[in-house]
Order: structure tokens, then C-alpha cells, then sequence
């Protein structure tokens, strides 16, 4: 498996579930699980690789209105690492409950902001050692905050009001060096013609592709094809 | 040293953020003449209210000599609003792993030239430090930062030129302001320590920090003669009791005391006594 990829996956409810269970597969992760929030709608949205029974016990309980890892990560703008909540009384609260469940109270939640106010939550569990927990978070941490946007940005333009509001907006650089990208120019090359550093094109290119929600420079170049921002190579 | 602040902690630092919307006030108000909004001496706009996270360079005394805030560029952000004007109408860029950087300042009148450790020119580096390794920890690769023209240089100057500039230098006050690029890499990092001899871990955690500012306030609190008049023999007894309590039992007998033979007392001397056994409360 090279990337976890939404739009590979076929257009199912179970998508996302599919989706969070391909991050575990790759990031060495027990559980994964995604929360969003979108005012533009009114709707919340979740999705997690965790047990029905802990599913059915956490909203029986009503353990989503105190649980830390939702209202308090989403004022960090840094990946929380759930040590940084568990003194708290409603963590303990939340794990000990958790724990029954076979869930580890090792994690961390990524936050997302988006554009209109909408918020997503990527989390991710494991139990193991500490030291090994923070190996791999430093190891994994870059690729969990573009899927953590990509997971995001998907569950928000599946809602008609979002997808109008969604609509991507791409700088003349970022169309201009797209442009190369479909007229089959490296990166290397595209930095010597328009005379801008390597790392330049690859900021604006990370940049595009995140705007049309691809997780790749060809898929990006298709979609920015798709929707009349450059031309066919 | 560098503190961390962001919407998960900063009801326990709200004076330090206070201390720093000053900073600001005074330096993108005052010297850089910026059309900035101040309101009781502090320089607070509405991204504040978006639970920011705040960079802050702390002296040895715990005083903030420099800040700098951060914002993801998914969201809402300065470049995507207010500072459209250097992108000449251009769409921002949003990457989920690119923060924006605003509101860089130090306190040129606390330190001082030169390069020792509180001058100007290593407090910069240490916040650069800070804010290039808490941005590299959360998994971020780059930083676009507004700054002004004088900032870019300094950045120049230390081992952290950017690697390019998106849009374009606009005036802005009494000075202009651009929006540079810099990447989160360890050799970048490793750059702006060596230039200023920056060693070892330069993060203060939250539980030191607050010991920290705990003990400041101690020492402004104690002992019971704000009024600098010779402390009584009676008062200089109760600050050597309420030394030696070692138990929460004993200092509670020594409040008990001092209320029981509060008519010995002006009530200016009562409540700086009771004060000083909180103050030393942390001690014991």
C-alpha cells in the first residue's frame, strides 16, 4: 500500500471507517478515529476502527460531551499528545471507562481548522512504551497532519453548503507551476524556469494539492484539469 | 527560555500573555507605528480569540522579552485576511503542514546590544529556535511569517535568511511589511544556535513555568512590610513560623495565631502577613 487515500476508495459510508483503518495498517497504530465539526451545516461527523461496544458504551454513557480529546484539542493548533490531558478529571473519566474496552490511554489528537469555522479531529492510539510511542509520533507526525486535512476537507465537501463554500483557489504561482507539472516538468526543472528555489515549488505544489484535496501532483493536475484552472499538458 | 501557550493553558499564564499584548503595543504600535488596535495598553486583535499559540522568550526573572504567534494556515489567518494586500489579491496558501507567523517582537528596551544572553540579538535567536522546534515536533515543514524589513535582515544576519517571499513588500506604518518563508528543517535550527550559542533544550515546561512565576510573586509579596518599615518582633516571628511549618497542620496554626492577635496589627500589617504565608505556602 503506497498512500491512504480517500478518493481510492469506493463512494461508500463505510469509506471513512475503510480509510482509518488503512492509517492504523501504516502508522502502527492500535485505533484511529476521526471527529469533525461543520457549523456551515449544522452536522457533526465520526468515524473510528474502535469496537461497536465501546461505540454503543461511549454514547450510552454520553462520554462525547466531556471527552478531553474532542473539546480541548481542538484549541491547540499542535497535535495534542493526550499526556497533556490526563490529569484532568473528565479524562480519567473518559479512560477508565476506556480501558475496559481494551483502548489505551496513549495518543495523540491532531486538529484541524478549517476555512469556515469547520474543525477536524484525527486521532490516533497505541499502547506500547513511552519512549517507543514518541519515536513513532516524531516519525509519523508530518504525514498524519496532511491526512488528518485530507480526512477533513473529504467529510466536509461531501455536504452541498461546504462543497459550494470549498471551492479551491489556486494562486497564479501555484496555477503556473500546476501548468509544468502537466507539461510533464520535474520539480527540479520547473524551479530553473520560473528561477525560484526547489523547496519554492514544492511549498506551492504541497500547497495546490491540498486545495483540490489530492493527495499526489498527477491527481492534481487531473482535477485541476477537471475544473478548467490549466490546460492539458 | 521559551514558553508554549495555546488555548489549553493559557488560563494559567494569563499575566504572561498580558505582559506580552503589551510588548506588542508598544512595539507594532509604538515603534513600528503599525494601525493596530490598543485597548488598556495592550495590542489584542481578533485572531487572539482564535486560541493562537503563543512563542514566548522569557528572561531569567521571568519577564517576556519577546513573542511571536502562530496560526494554522488551513483556517482562518492573518495572510488569508488582513494582509492581503502583500499577496496583491492572490489566494494564500493553505497546506496542513505550513503555520503562519505574526506579531514577531522583542523587547529592545529591556535588553541590550551585543550578543550576550540578554541582548537583542540572542533573545531573536532563541525565539526563532523555539518556534522552528515547536512547529518541527507538530509534524509542520515550513513557516510563512510576516515581518517587516528590518526583521527580514536580523533573520539574514543569524543564520536564518528565507528561503524565498511570497507576494510582495507593502508599506504598512511607519515601516512595510512581507511575507518571507522559512523551512522547519534541523539544519535551519542548527544554523541559528550556532550563530548564537544557543545550547541544550531551550523550553521551559508548564509546571516549572508556573513554579517560576509562583516564586516571583512571593518575592514582590513578602515579607509583611510592603510599606519598607522595620519589621515588628512579633511579625518577625510570624515569618520565621511560618518558615519553619512543615506541615499543612503547622501553618495552619500559625494563621490561626495571627488571627487570634490580629488587634496587634494595622490591617495593612494583617493582610500582608496572611499574605505571606501564601507566598510561602509553595515553599512549604
Amino acid at each position: 500500500m503506497e498512500i491512504v487515500d480517500l478518493s481510492t476508495l469506493p463512494q461508500k459510508d463505510t469509506r471513512y471507517d475503510e480509510f482509518l483503518k488503512q492509517v492504523c495498517e501504516k502508522y502502527e497504530m492500535d485505533h484511529a478515529a476521526y471527529a469533525g465539526m461543520n457549523p456551515a451545516a449544522g452536522s457533526i461527523h465520526g468515524h473510528v476502527t474502535y469496537s461497536d461496544e465501546w461505540k454503543a458504551h461511549y454514547q450510552e454513557q454520553g462520554l462525547h460531551l466531556i471527552d478531553p480529546t474532542l473539546h480541548m484539542s481542538q484549541r491547540s493548533i499542535a497535535p495534542v499528545d493526550w499526556s497533556r490531558l490526563e490529569r484532568g478529571k473528565d479524562f480519567q473519566r473518559v479512560f477508565r471507562d476506556a480501558h475496559d474496552f481494551g483502548i489505551p490511554d496513549q495518543g495523540i489528537t491532531i486538529p484541524v481548522r478549517g476555512p469556515y469555522g469547520d474543525i477536524g479531529l484525527l486521532s490516533a492510539t497505541r499502547e506500547c512504551s513511552r519512549e517507543e510511542w514518541k519515536k513513532l509520533v516524531g516519525s509519523v507526525i508530518t504525514d498524519l497532519q496532511s491526512l488528518a486535512v485530507h480526512i477533513h476537507d473529504h467529510v466536509m465537501t461531501s455536504e452541498s453548503i461546504s462543497r459550494m463554500l470549498y471551492h479551491p483557489t489556486l494562486s497564479s504561482r501555484e496555477q503556473e507551476i500546476l501548468q509544468w507539472a502537466a507539461a510533464g516538468k520535474s520539480q527540479q526543472d520547473i524551479g530553473d524556469i520560473l528561477s525560484i528555489s526547489h523547496r519554492t515549488v514544492e511549498v506551492h505544489l504541497r500547497s495546490a494539492r491540498e486545495k483540490l484535496n489530492a493527495l499526489t501532483t498527477p491527481q492534481a493536475v487531473g482535477r485541476a484539469i477537471g475544473i478548467g484552472l490549466i490546460y492539458p499538458g | 527560555m521559551i514558553l508554549v501557550v495555546d488555548g489549553l493553558n493559557r488560563h494559567l499564564f494569563s499575566d504572561v500573555l498580558d505582559d506580552m499584548f503589551q510588548l506588542r503595543a508598544r512595539v507594532f504600535g509604538g515603534r513600528l507605528g503599525w494601525d493596530v488596535n490598543i485597548e488598556d495598553g495592550k495590542e489584542i486583535d481578533e485572531f487572539d480569540h482564535l486560541d493562537p499559540a503563543y512563542v514566548i522568550g522569557l528572561d531569567d526573572g521571568g519577564n517576556v522579552v519577546a513573542a511571536v504567534r502562530a496560526l494554522q494556515t488551513t483556517g482562518p489567518h492573518m495572510l488569508s485576511d488582513v494582509f492581503s494586500a502583500i499577496l496583491c489579491g492572490e489566494a494564500p496558501l493553505r497546506s496542513a503542514t505550513m503555520w503562519e507567523s505574526t506579531r514577531f517582537c522583542v523587547d529592545t528596551q529591556r535588553l541590550s546590544r551585543g550578543k550576550d544572553k540578554n541582548s537583542v540579538s540572542y533573545a531573536t535567536c532563541e525565539l526563532m529556535v523555539g518556534s522552528l522546534e515547536y512547529a518541527r515536533s507538530a509534524g509542520i515543514q515550513d513557516i510563512i511569517t510576516v515581518i517587516d524589513p528590518v526583521m527580514d535582515r536580523v533573520l539574514k544576519r543569524s543564520n536564518c535568511a528565507p528561503y524565498d517571499y511570497v507576494g510582495k513588500t507593502v508599506p504598512m506604518g511607519k515601516v512595510a511589511a512581507l511575507a518571507a518563508l522559512l523551512d522547519c528543517t534541523e539544519e535551519r535550527i542548527a544554523g541559528v544556535r550556532e550563530f548564537a550559542g544557543i545550547e541544550g533544550d531551550v523550553f521551559i515546561d508548564e509546571d516549572k513555568a508556573l513554579e517560576m512565576f509562583e516564586a516571583k510573586k512571593a518575592a514582590t509579596l513578602s515579607p509583611a512590610n510592603r510599606d519598607h518599615k522595620p519589621l515588628t518582633d512579633l511579625e518577625k516571628y510570624f515569618v520565621e513560623q511560618m518558615h519553619a511549618a512543615k506541615t499543612e497542620s503547622e501553618r495552619q496554626a500559625v494563621l490561626d495565631l495571627i488571627e487570634t492577635l490580629s488587634e496587634k496589627f494595622t490591617p495593612e500589617q494583617k493582610t500582608a502577613l496572611l499574605g505571606t504565608p501564601r507566598a510561602f505556602a509553595h515553599e512549604a
